[in-house]
């Protein structure tokens, strides 16, 4: 096999960063490459110097050989690369087939019109030749995210393209569709096309990759074959220092009831009822997770809970008192700890700096604000004591909550949320977008939590996540708690019929009392 | 789903404007006496004839509008196209002839007033796009230039702010009846407008370019050329709105007040909403207020007095209306935004 492409000593600054410091990088020709590693490490960047989108300080791109300086994207793209962002570039409002062609369309009536059924037959040969599904006359905004990608891809392909890069692919995507997608790079690497995709998860690289590079502060600290690696090599390599991926849990005596949720029912604002009379009894000490796929009524239950929506029927409990009427500001007062799913919607304000974020919650209680003035001077060394304890980069407090990066906002949205010395702790994906080191941080912070005898339930799509530190776990599907069970005991498979509403034979079931005893 | 909906709802709005006017006819027919049947009696081919030539001016500017905001520069200031190609026509016509033209020095007037228009179009997007102005007040500028120098002009040039009767075209006989060149070439553009958004590779990059100019810019068109195209095509057809309702209709350049515009071009901008950037639902608005605008004028002359300021404000309320409650008129996601090409 030949090489596609070689990038050599590419180094590319940045105002007060070096983003790619002499990073060396080779890709063969028909296979699948996955650059990994943490938030910033470097990896967008080098595919935009690829793709044309950055011009390197130093460094020279090969492609099939020969040397090429790409000046735009134009430029890369005549020269066959694609690039599939995480935004993806479609019109909403054209068809999947005018999306692909466009810019390229066939024409008929010399030149005069577009022809469509050309367009859409081409779209429709291309989309067999690899297995895709995709349905060429569909609009673009009636279709699934995941289609939605598949049309990204053809129109790479449409356009010419024999290199793909996709930055972050499967952020968007669900566990089935991510698995349809790794399907599709192998279709396309059989008919030899060469496929780099990005991402900072190390079980994707594993799976779907035949050579995973890592990237570590815009240095590449190896390329190492997908077969012969493990997901300890990878961690350190992405990390710099020895990772635990199993996090250590160890037995704690549990207290009382600490948060009692009962036959909670919750409509949404359009009127479908998206929790459909879930029960949970979670104790002091112990992590309640639920796991489902994104949109079982999760949220939902999680703000009825927190306060942020009424249920229809069904109440809620704190420490065997009734907060169900309570209002959010009551409920933190009541010992509520709350790391909300979308951390810039509602964990933050993004305008804000992080000593004013860090407040936030906060700024009626007489620790912050004693008679209605506000304490800037504890309330700076509130927020600084986050920003240390949760290796906040970079440690300002006065920058903007939007200049940093996802995963930093999201350690310091956790730092002030666990920093409220809560009884309850509502953790909603709390490690989504965080790069390894930072989950490996955040999960031992819950574990802490979990020692000091807090109530802790865990809301998050990653399974290997609740598995790890439920004590029980309940598996949620459209708006019911369909089962819960021991997560030790509990398989992959079993916990993937869960999700789809379906209770397998011998899923180790624990009735609604903790300890494991039916 | 939620696109179904309103669809049906307008479709729904069309069946019942059908009944409407079937009854009318009913009326008219088995009551010619009654109001209604007179009122009725007023609608035939004279009175088409006569909408047609209104609708002029407020189906050119909305044919105009559409190409601007779908491509994503809104422009509000084809009101301010339409008064500087109506006067530029009557004042070239005018001042080439000595004051009594010829069809061909008419002629000349009609495409130096579209070419005017395109300029100023030119100007306007030359702000919106290289200097990134708000397309807004850039637009409100365009039509209060235009308000205060075209009675400028016309009081130096005639030493009033309206020109002296001028002429208007001459009809020309098409088949079996007798046409106004403005109402044809309306009657052309419109479909013509239709195909170019609907069935042209063109279309689509005016489509993309106002709903996401980077995916378009990506596949390697360049966004700012497109959205050049969009704002002087608006311009070209205001032009020809404008000198359409100078030289086919009035004859003469009027300056006072709102002057001889009169607001259509505000109109067009609420034809086009109706119409939901398409063509032929912008031309179907126009043509519905135009109508009401020429029954009002049919009205007064039967002795009915409805005051004209209550018909005026009619466009506006329906499309007030129709925005908050048949809903759905889906504006282009990135109409208003500039774009910078190679911003991350």
């Amino acid at each position: 096999m030949s090489t596609a492409v070689h990038l050599e000593g590419i180094t590319k600054r940045f105002p007060g960063v070096v983003a790619n410091d002499e990073v060396d990088l080779e890709v063969e020709e028909g296979s699948v490459h996955a650059l990994l590693g943490e938030n910033g490490a470097g990896k967008t960047t080098l595919m935009n110097v690829l793709y044309g989108l950055y011009q390197p300080e130093g460094g020279t791109v090969h492609l099939h050989g020969e040397p090429r300086e790409f000046d735009t994207p134009r430029d890369a793209i005549d020269a066959g690369i694609g690039m599939i962002h995480q935004h993806f570039m479609l019109v909403d409002t054209l068809t999947t087939a005018e999306n692909i062609v466009l810019g390229h369309e066939p024409r008929k009536w010399f030149g005069l019109a577009m022809d469509r059924e050309q367009a859409e037959r081409d779209v429709r040969d291309l989309s067999e030749r690899y297995g895709f599904d995709v349905d060429p006359t569909a609009r673009v905004e009636d279709v699934s995210v995941g289609v939605q990608q598949r049309v990204e891809i053809l129109k790479a392909l449409y356009g010419g393209a024999d290199v793909l890069i996709l930055d972050e692919p499967t952020a968007v995507l669900t566990p089935q569709e991510v698995e349809d997608l790794f399907e599709v790079f192998e279709e396309l690497a059989a008919e030899d096309k060469t496929i780099i995709f990005i991402t900072h998860k190390l079980g994707e690289a594993m799976e779907a990759a035949d050579d995973i590079t890592v990237l570590r502060d815009g240095k590449n600290v190896g390329t190492v074959d997908a077969d012969g690696t493990s997901r300890e090599e990878l961690a350190e390599l992405m990390v710099g220092r020895e990772v635990l991926l199993e996090a250590d849990k160890d037995p704690v005596e549990m207290g009382d009831v600490g948060l009692e949720v009962s036959n909670l029912r919750v409509t949404d604002n359009r009127g479908v009822e998206q929790v459909s009379g879930v029960n949970i009894s979670a104790r002091e000490g112990e992590v309640f997770g639920i796991a489902g796929v994104d949109g079982n009524g999760q949220s939902e239950l999680v703000e009825a809970i927190t306060g942020l929506t009424t249920p229809d029927e069904g109440s809620v409990a704190f420490e065997g008192r009734d907060v169900t009427d309570l209002s959010r500001r009551e409920r933190i007062d009541a010992g509520l700890a709350y790391v909300p799913e979308d951390r810039q919607e509602r964990g933050l304000v993004m305008e804000f700096d992080l000593v004013e974020n860090g407040l936030l919650g906060s700024q009626h209680t007489s620790e912050f604000a004693d008679g209605g003035r506000i304490d800037w001077g504890h309330t700076r060394n509130h927020a600084e004591d986050i920003i240390e304890e949760y290796d906040v980069r970079p440690p300002n407090a006065d920058a903007e909550a939007e200049s940093l990066s996802g995963g930093n906002q999201q350690k310091f949205v956790v730092g002030r949320e666990f920093a409220r010395d809560p009884e309850v702790v509502v953790a909603s994906h709390p490690t989504r977008g965080v790069d390894v080191g930072s989950i490996e941080f955040i999960h031992e912070r819950i574990l802490d939590l979990r020692r000091a005898g807090k109530t802790i339930l865990l809301v998050s799509s990653k399974l290997d996540e609740v598995q790890q530190l439920s004590d029980r776990l309940g598996v949620m599907h459209e708006g019911e708690i369909v089962d819960v069970v021991d997560p030790e005991r509990v398989t992959e498979e079993e916990l993937g019929l869960l999700m789809a509403g379906e209770i397998p034979e011998d899923a180790p079931s624990i009735a609604d009392a903790p300890g494991g005893e039916r | 789903m939620s696109y179904a909906e309103p669809s049906r709802k307008r479709r729904w709005l069309a069946g019942l404007a059908a009944l409407v006017v079937a009854a009318l006819a009913a009326v008219e027919l088995f009551f010619p006496a009654s109001p209604v049947g007179e009122i009725v009696a007023i609608i035939d081919a004279n009175y088409v004839r006569s909408v047609l030539r209104l609708t002029v001016p407020i189906a050119f500017a909305a044919l105009g509008g559409i190409f601007a905001e779908k491509s994503g520069v809104i422009n509000i200031g084809l009101e301010g196209l339409l008064i500087i190609s109506a006067f530029t026509s009557i004042a070239v016509a005018g001042v080439i002839s000595g004051g009594t033209p010829s069809q061909f020095q008419l002629w000349i007037g009609f495409w130096v007033a579209v070419l005017a228009s395109v300029l100023f179009a030119l100007l306007f997007a030359v702000i919106c796009i290289e200097f990134k102005a708000d397309q807004i007040i850039a637009g409100l500028a365009v039509w209060l230039i235009a308000l205060g120098l075209a009675p400028f002009a016309s009081k130096v040039i005639w030493g009033q702010v309206n020109s002296p009767p001028v002429a208007t075209l001459n009809n020309f006989d098409l088949l079996v009846v007798e046409a106004n060149p403005p109402v044809v070439m309306m009657l052309i553009s419109v479909p013509a407008a239709w195909y170019a958004l609907n069935r042209t590779s063109f279309g689509r990059w005016i489509e993309a370019s106002g709903e996401n100019p980077k995916a378009l810019d990506t596949v390697g068109v360049d966004v700012r050329k497109v959205r050049y195209a969009g704002v002087l095509l608006s311009g070209f057809f205001s032009g020809l709105g404008g000198a359409g309702l100078a030289l086919g209709r009035v004859g003469q350049f009027i300056g006072g007040g709102a002057t001889m515009v009169n607001g259509r071009g505000w109109i067009g901008i609420t034809a086009y909403l109706f119409g939901n950037y398409n063509p032929l639902g912008a031309f179907g608005a126009s043509f519905l207020f135009a109508s009401l605008d020429a029954l009002q004028i049919r009205l007064q002359q039967l002795g009915y007095n409805i005051p004209s300021e209550l018909i005026g404000i009619i466009p506006y309320v329906t499309v007030v209306v129709v925005l908050a409650f048949v809903g759905h008129t889906r504006i282009p996601a990135a109409a208003g935004d500039h774009y910078e090409s190679g911003e991350e």
